[in-house]
């Protein structure tokens, strides 16, 4: 028997075609329809066969815009990276415009668009050479159907936001050839000159994210007290001096790969193996404490503190010559 | 087959045309017609009102879009017809409607057997077996005991486009 049936064009590998194609048959396809019918006459078996049927498949226009973090992202030295995915609904590749709007009602702060890249890697950081930058204000995109392409948005806060204020960003996407309510026709305008129709998105989406100002501002205290040879304060020869630095971090931020360093004054020497870390002893080799000693000065590195933390004291102690 | 037969006799005539009477094979008795439509599926009053429309006049066509397939089967002939089987493999971008069950049989299995769909399973992905649901469907069978000379079966199936 002659069972001819099939798709001609767009054909997926894949067992079960229904899942291979959560965005629909593409559009284009050609989808061919043949019956036939064995039957009896006069004793003789024959076989007949319909004209197929064909049905070539138009496009479907939709595409959704989310938002990859619900929390507002803080910002690091006063700019924030926005992730959004913007996902091709429909059953063709598309052209989509985005724009990015930091100007909404309700922000405390308008910040402002640096950059807007596809992020190549989905690692939610821009590096140039391996993200591709977009013009911001009406840069496209091309998206193969079914595709998800995550969208970076850099925005820097203005000088004047203070700590802890959040405003909110809106990614929009449309598409390039227009948009319309669902169901508006463009006639010959979807993927190899089919008809394209416009889906339950009206061809277009948009999802807002909020940066938040990340204000991490570090103070360092610094004391000396004195032990003469004889019991007292005085800074003699042979008196030994113990520098105290205390480090506080103040706002909602985090001060990112804090070190608290120290060079020794002139004409003293350093009494090795007298640093410490709140009230801890650490070594002068620079391992995996986090104290170090060189013949210049010292320093701890404290790594990412957080705001409103307890402070951090650092003691060390020289010999006058 | 007649086939290789009828390209012997091409060869022996050579570049002529050969008789029209030797190019036609004898006409079925059994004349098969079909045709497929968009059914325009819209809510009026809160009932679903379906519209019909010529595949040919309609642009959408796209996923999800409802169509109508109708086959017809004339008896030309001057004798009775007997045990029609009807075989209408779904293509792999359409999916059985829920709504579209008649009085046919379908295959889950690419037409090796056909049942009721309820009296079918199919390989869960799980190492069992799960009922078979209208999208699992691959082919549709009717059985048409008899047709007289003269007289007309229409069948039809609704589909999906994936």
């Amino acid at each position: 028997m002659h069972l001819a049936a099939g798709i001609l064009a767009g054909a997926v590998v894949c067992g079960v075609p229904w899942r291979c194609w959560a965005a629909g048959t593409p559009a284009g396809t050609v989808i061919q329809n043949t019956a036939s019918a064995s039957y009896t006459m006069g004793g003789v078996t024959s076989l007949v066969t319909s004209k197929t049927a064909l049905v070539t498949v138009d496009e479907l226009i939709n595409v959704s815009v989310a938002a990859l973090d619900a929390n507002p992202t803080p910002t690091i030295n006063g700019v924030a990276t926005l992730g959004f995915a913007v996902a091709n609904n429909g059953n063709g590749s598309e052209a989509f415009t985005l724009s990015a709007n930091p100007a909404l009602a309700g922000n405390p702060f308008v910040g402002t668009v640096q950059t807007v890249a596809i992020d190549r890697n989905n690692d939610g950081m821009y590096q140039p050479g391996t993200d591709t930058p977009i013009a911001s204000g009406g840069g496209s995109v091309v998206i193969p159907p079914d595709g998800i392409f995550h969208i970076l948005v850099i925005v820097a806060a203005p000088s004047g936001a203070t700590d802890g204020q959040t405003s909110q960003l809106q990614l929009s996407a449309a598409w390039a050839t227009g948009t319309g309510s669902p169901g508006t026709l463009f006639k010959s305008k979807g993927n190899s000159g089919v008809d394209a129709v416009i889906g339950a998105s009206g061809g277009q989406g948009a999802a807002r994210a909020a940066l938040m100002v990340n204000d991490a501002n570090v103070a360092l205290t610094k004391s000396a007290t004195i032990l003469d040879p004889k019991g007292g304060t005085t800074a003699v020869s042979g008196a030994i001096v113990t520098y105290t630095i205390v480090g506080q971090v103040s706002g909602t931020g985090t001060a990112t790969g804090l070190t608290i360093s120290d060079t020794f004054p002139a004409n003293t020497t350093y009494i090795p193996g007298s640093v410490t870390l709140n009230g801890v002893a650490l070594t002068d080799a620079a391992d995996s404490d986090p104290g170090a000693a060189t013949t210049n000065g010292i320093s701890v590195a404290l790594g990412n503190v957080k705001g409103g933390g307890p402070s951090q004291t650092v003691t060390f102690k020289v010999k006058l010559n | 087959m007649t086939y290789p037969k009828l390209c012997a006799l091409a060869i022996v005539a050579g570049a002529a045309a050969m008789p029209a009477a030797a190019q036609a094979q004898a006409a079925s008795p059994l004349v098969a017609t079909s045709s497929v439509q968009l059914d325009k599926q819209r809510i009026v009053d809160g009932k679903i009102v379906h519209e019909l429309i010529d595949i040919d006049k309609t642009r959408e066509k796209v996923p999800g879009a409802h169509l109508v397939y109708t086959l017809t089967y004339r008896n030309a002939g001057a004798q009775p017809i007997t045990h029609v089987v009807v075989t209408d493999p779904l293509p792999a971008a359409e999916m059985l409607s829920d709504d579209g069950f008649g009085d046919f049989l379908v295959s889950v299995d690419g037409g090796k057997t056909f049942a009721a769909l309820s009296q079918l399973t199919v390989d869960d992905g799980k190492g069992g077996r799960r009922a078979a649901q209208a999208g699992d469907v691959t082919t549709l069978s009717w059985t048409i005991p008899v047709i007289a000379p003269g007289q007309s079966v229409t069948l039809s199936f609704h589909s999906v486009i994936r």
